[in-house]
């Protein structure tokens, strides 16, 4: 199972540059990190059914330079195929679906490795799986047979590794991402405007400092100096003035911080030439946004209280770290500083001087948590400074992904989840129409999973609804499901109409989709979709359900 | 940025478009079946006869044509003028390494035809433009889609669609975000319908003499050093310097110290160019700069530098080492190597090209490493002068060449959407059209549709009444226009009107002298669009737009001759309320990553073939430069110096610097 696929001598590019160049476009949304993560990805495509949509999304995945692919396909190219996949031509009809596959998507980079399987009547997912190299991400379409599909599912458990089931029939496709665990991400990429951290109301010595010597003398400043106060030291000072005439607080209230504005903006001068100051203008601006006391971000309170049921994962570097900066905040109430100072009008001397404070307390602070992950025991010594300085940077902006709920939250994957989200979605549908809210998409979800082991043969709308009850466990009664007999009905028309197949668009924008989630998780970049996204192709609608 | 947040979701009550026709069982399954059985039998039918309008094949049009192809449009034309890069491969996916410089168009039909060879591909390697693609070609199609990648081609697509009433499906990507918008003459709105966001500006007298910013020197050694040095030189005279009573002296300087660049460029290729040049603007110009006392009473004096001394320091630099680092912020010395040998790659070229009897101008293209480093190590070398912060090479590529992140799978969900609002326009069902949109990072959705926006009625494209004029284009004067269309067939009798095309006025009650001019003279040819407003203050028409049409065959005695009978003309008056409309929201540019924009479009346009189709502009003041009411716009800036102020710098997509002419 070494054999590389590749039909030419593909030409070599030429050093560092030529590759940055090739990917310059994508390196801009995941950087070097996210590129170096994508290229030493191994993935497995268990490609069945018509199989466009595994092989779409593939070639979103080879694109970017994934660094290994192998597809297992045990279906031989039939005319059916050559209408509907593109990476199938004429030359192929009768050869395995895989091996063509394999080669017509190696042309596509040849900088990723390609491989496929069966090659030999012996050959069966279990033994590919056997002889490979670890796979990073394990992808299949439906529908599939239980034996494979029991094989993955061990393979996933065993080795944690990401499982992707796709499906697309007709108009209508979805996709879900069974994930091995608690998924952390620390390189979120927030919005740029939010993660402005100023500290304004719990400033450090060195800060106070600071804004005390720009504005000491304040109003005997010329009017050049007065005009580049940078904004920070501008609020600071005035904070203090507030707070010396409010019995040492800080403004509160919406009313409050309003007044403190008006404070701020009245403070500008107009007797100058411009007849006003854009760094006044800036400070009052910030107000709203900036003077506001700390309160622990929804994600990172969920990844402090998080309960651990697996050991192993327990003492993995991201929960290390996660630990010393819940100590870090024990301590002191506030976060790591990010550091990041955002532009602002100040002369250039000035405003490099407001970075350095900024920057020199940050690395302060991730000095301290790293010093807190390293005393603990067992994997601690191992932790990178560069993922703890990452994991201060974003820490506001941490979160966690398949996070087994729990209370009376269903476990996920499980019956009683389905009904648990169907009898929601159920009961928002019947006040939809008041609320101007679409219609749910989860019948469509339930009635591909009817589908999920039938080949195209002879399924019909009463075996659709047969099998959602049974995957279901459950009459479907109009007292708690409302019509949704009804609704399953009617997508399995649809589904009948297209006779079980695939359409080419709909898979290809499935695929676009799907492999837009796998480099979220394989970069750990963005947060990827949590944990099943249903689309609707006649409606070009799409819905997210936790299930 | 949630853009559903300015249109609420409406209610999915509309009726499913799902195909009528009953599935027909086959008993063995052929390259079409699913495609029969899914659309239905007379959608499929509609879509095999559909002959289709793609113009531009680049990100989403790869993705787009191989869509169609499977399934299954009978005829496919591509229009697209670019060649294929190297930073194309990463999503491109019809195109190889091989391919690299030859024509988009010409190859993704050769890739994409062997895999149906029941359609029909016509590739052109062309400008959409050019004047053998008109009105009457445009109305030939059933569809039109745009894949394109400027504001400037989309609006004369959406123009030419709107004037053939073919539907125009358009669409537009940048890194995860994207979408899709069906546009249909008075159906719904177009593309110029919200107003878009204009290109970014910098004061001359910032940009040349006061930088505070880093990208104030990057847009200086991108389009005033390198295009002085390398570019062409007949761009000079597009600079216009307005003046005010402030900056005139100023400017004045300014225009000396151009021309003494210039001739320095003579000396491109001599051991002394890059010395000549270096102590010309880093040295004789700053020391200049430095005297205008006036100057720096508010701002840090910028300081010369010395070649010499600094090329001493940097001699111990190893070149390659430094080149390969692009991620790092040179230091001066560092740049000072990348400024010296990137001058002297240029050079070479030019000296090349001279050689060869060829014309030599280099103009900046980011991925076109030479003029990078040089535009990279002039720009961190100014910025070291001004005391600004210097940055990377990789941080400069982008703020100068306007780069939009570009993957592939944001093109192949936006060109599957394509595809799915195409089939809405094939059965003629505009109210389920939908504009939709990508928006990766909205809570838990991928997508958001909304209905589609309804035609804005102040619009200056579609808010117009269009019409055709047949017209003997050796004969016919500007009077015969105005005697046998304007006011005798299109009804304006003796009221007061303008004439106006994207030039400016041609005619109106004060300005007659145009009358007796042939319209050849004035630059009116077959496909030329004149633009009719109505100056009576009582109940005034809407502005009329004439598309010229050159008449095949003899008029008769009148050279000019409208395609309607006059009782057919019926011109609406203009609509009571003058309100600007509100900028739509959308998924924009720049709202993912740091993208500063200096380029042709603003920020929104990347060179490669996928971003954003829509831009709520900033300002209404500076609309759209074909904008109907643009002539007297243009009037009025003329007497409002205040507007000039930020209104200087405008780069078309070549990089060279035009100045708007007001």
């Amino acid at each position: 199972m070494t054999e590389i696929v590749m039909d030419q001598t593909p030409p070599i590019l030429q050093g560092p540059s030529d590759k940055e160049r090739k990917y310059d476009r994508q390196l801009r949304l995941w950087a070097a990190s996210g590129q170096a993560a994508l290229e030493s990805a191994n993935i497995l495509l268990v490609n069945s059914g018509a199989g466009t949509v595994g092989v779409e999304t593939l070639k979103n995945l080879i694109l970017p330079g994934i660094g290994r692919f192998v597809i297992h396909d045990n279906a031989l190219v039939d005319e059916a195929d050559l209408g509907v996949n593109f990476f199938l031509d004429d030359s192929c009809y009768g050869k395995p679906r895989a091996q063509c596959l394999a080669s017509l998507l190696g042309e596509l980079n040849p900088e990723v490795d390609g491989d496929w399987s069966p090659k030999t009547k012996n050959d069966s997912l279990g033994s590919l799986l056997k002889q490979s190299p670890l796979f990073t991400a394990i992808m299949y379409t439906y529908p599939i047979n239980h034996v494979e599909l029991e094989t993955l599912e061990q393979y996933s458990k065993e080795h944690k590794t990401p499982l992707i089931a796709i499906h697309s029939t007709g108009f209508y496709s979805y996709f879900t991402i069974r994930l091995p665990g608690t998924f952390p991400i620390v390189d979120t990429h927030p919005d740029e405007t939010a993660t402005t951290d100023l500290r304004l109301l719990s400033p450090w010595p060195e800060l106070v400092e600071f804004a005390n010597t720009m504005t000491k003398d304040i109003d005997s400043l010329d009017n050049f100096e007065h005009g580049h106060l940078p904004y920070v030291a501008i609020l600071l000072h005035y904070l203090d003035k507030w707070k010396a005439t409010h019995n040492g607080t800080y403004p509160s209230t919406y009313k409050e911080k309003t007044e403190f504005r008006q404070l701020v903006r009245d403070a500008a001068r107009t007797d100058n030439p411009e007849g006003g100051e854009e760094n006044f203008d800036e400070a009052a601006a910030a107000v709203l946004k900036t003077v506001a006391p700390f309160s622990l971000p929804s994600g990172l309170k969920e990844v402090f209280e998080y309960e651990h049921k697996d050991p192993i994962q327990e003492r993995s570097t991201f929960w290390i770290i996660a630990d010393a900066v819940k100590a870090f905040y024990t301590k002191h109430g506030s976060l790591p500083l990010p550091g990041n100072v955002p532009d602002m009008k100040a002369q250039s001397k000035v405003y490099v001087q407001l970075q350095n404070i900024y920057k020199a307390k940050a690395r302060k602070d991730a000095a301290e948590v790293l010093q807190t992950a390293r005393a603990i025991a067992g994997t601690g010594r191992e932790v990178d400074p560069a993922e703890v300085d990452l994991f201060c940077k974003n820490a506001a902006f941490v979160k966690l992904i398949n996070v087994e709920g729990g209370g009376d939250t269903a476990p996920l994957g499980s019956k009683e989840r389905l009904q648990q989200v169907l009898r929601q979605e159920m009961a928002n549908d019947q006040v939809a129409e008041m609320t101007l809210q679409p219609m749910s998409l989860f019948p469509i979800y339930l009635a591909l999973r009817g589908l999920a082991h039938c080949g195209n043969a002879s399924s019909d709308k009463t075996q659709i609804v047969e099998a959602v009850t049974s995957l279901l466990s459950d009459n479907l009664s109009s007292e708690e499901y409302g019509d949704l007999n009804e609704k399953l009905g009617n997508v399995a028309e649809d589904l009948a109409r297209a006779e079980y197949g695939e359409l080419h668009n709909i898979s290809a924008l499935t695929g676009g989709m799907v492999a837009q989630e796998m480099i979220k998780i394989i970069t750990k970049q963005y947060i990827p979709i949590d944990n099943t996204c249903v689309f609707d192709g006649i409606r070009s609608r799409t819905q997210v359900f936790h299930v | 940025m949630d853009p559903a947040m300015g249109n609420p979701m409406v209610p999915m009550t509309a009726q499913i478009p799902a195909p009528v026709a009953q599935p027909i069982p086959l008993p063995v399954l052929t390259r079409d079946s699913y495609n029969s059985q899914s659309l239905g039998r007379s959608l499929n039918a509609n879509v095999k006869q559909a002959r289709v309008l793609m113009v531009g094949a680049g990100g989403i049009g790869c993705e787009l044509l191989k869509n169609l192809v499977l399934t299954g449009f009978g005829e496919v034309h591509v229009v697209d003028l670019d060649t294929i890069d190297l930073s194309n491969l990463n999503r491109q996916f019809l195109f190889r390494h091989e391919h690299i410089k030859k024509s988009k168009a010409l190859v993704a039909k050769e890739a994409a035809q062997k895999f149906n060879p029941a359609v029909k591909i016509v590739a052109h390697h062309a400008n959409i433009k050019d004047a053998q693609f008109n009105i009457e070609w445009f109305s030939s199609f059933r569809i039109v889609f745009n894949a394109l990648d400027n504001l400037e081609a989309r609006r004369h697509v959406n123009k030419m669609c709107l004037a053939a009433d073919v539907p125009l499906i358009e669409s537009g990507t940048t890194g995860f975000n994207g979408q899709v918008q069906v546009i249909k003459k008075g159906v719904t709105a177009c593309y110029d319908c919200a107003p878009k966001e204009t290109p970014k500006s910098f004061p001359v007298c910032t940009i040349r003499s006061t930088p505070s910013q880093p990208i104030h020197c990057i847009v200086w050694g991108k389009s005033y050093l390198l295009n002085e040095i390398f570019g062409a030189s007949e761009d000079e005279s597009a600079f216009d310097h307005t003046v005010d009573g402030d900056n005139a002296q100023e400017i004045e300087e300014l225009k000396r110290e151009s021309a003494a660049l210039r001739k320095i460029r003579n000396s491109v290729g001599t051991e002394e160019f890059a010395q000549m040049l270096f102590e010309k603007v880093f040295k004789t110009d700053i020391e200049r700069l430095r005297s205008m006392e006036d100057m720096w009473k508010t701002r840090k004096p910028p300081e010369p530098l010395n070649y010499k001394e600094l090329l001493d320091k940097a001699k111990s630099l190893d070149k390659d080492k430094v080149l390969k680092d692009a991620q790092k912020v040179w230091s001066l010395e560092e740049n000072l190597v990348v400024f010296n040998d990137s001058l002297e790659r240029l050079s070479k070229r030019v000296l090349e090209n001279k050689s060869a009897g060829e014309e030599s101008i280099i103009t900046f293209d980011k991925d076109d490493e030479d003029t990078l480093d040089f535009v990279a190590a002039s720009a961190n070398i100014r910025s070291a002068v001004f005391g600004i912060d210097r940055k990377s090479k990789f941080d400069i590529k982008q703020m100068a060449g306007n780069i939009i992140p570009a993957i592939a799978t944001t093109n192949a969900i936006v060109a599957g959407l394509c595809v799915l609002e195409a089939f809405k326009v094939l059965k003629g069902h505009y109210e389920q059209a939908k504009e939709v949109f990508l928006t990766p990072f909205a809570n838990a959705r991928m997508l958001a549709s909304d209905k589609s926006r309804e035609p804005n009625p102040d619009c200056p494209v579609c808010g117009v009444y269009q019409t055709r004029a047949y017209v003997d284009l050796e004969k016919a004067t500007l009077n015969d226009l105005v005697e046998h269309l304007i006011k005798t067939n299109l009804g304006y009798g003796e009221k007061d009107f303008a004439i106006s095309n994207e030039v400016g006025i041609l005619y109106d009650p004060d300005e007659t002298d145009n009358l007796e001019k042939k319209l050849s003279e004035l630059g009116i040819k077959s496909d030329s669009f004149l633009t009719i407003t109505d100056e009576d203050d009582e109940e005034p028409f809407v502005n009329v737009v004439v598309a010229i049409q050159e008449a095949k065959e003899p008029l008769g005695d009148k050279p000019v001759k409208g395609i309607l009978d006059p009782e057919d003309v019926k011109i609406p008056l203009k609509p009571k309320k003058q309100s600007q409309p509100e900028p739509v929201a959308t998924p924009t540019a720049a709202t993912n990553g740091a993208s500063i924009s200096n380029g042709q479009n603003g920020g929104v346009i990347n060179l490669d073939g996928d971003e954003p189709m829509t831009t709520p502009a900033k300002s209404l003041k500076r609309g759209h430069p074909e904008d109907a009411e643009g002539p007297s716009v243009k009037k009025i800036k003329a007497n409002d110096k205040a507007a000039d102020d930020d209104i200087v710098f405008i780069e078309d997509s070549a990089g060279a610097i035009v100045i708007d002419d007001d």
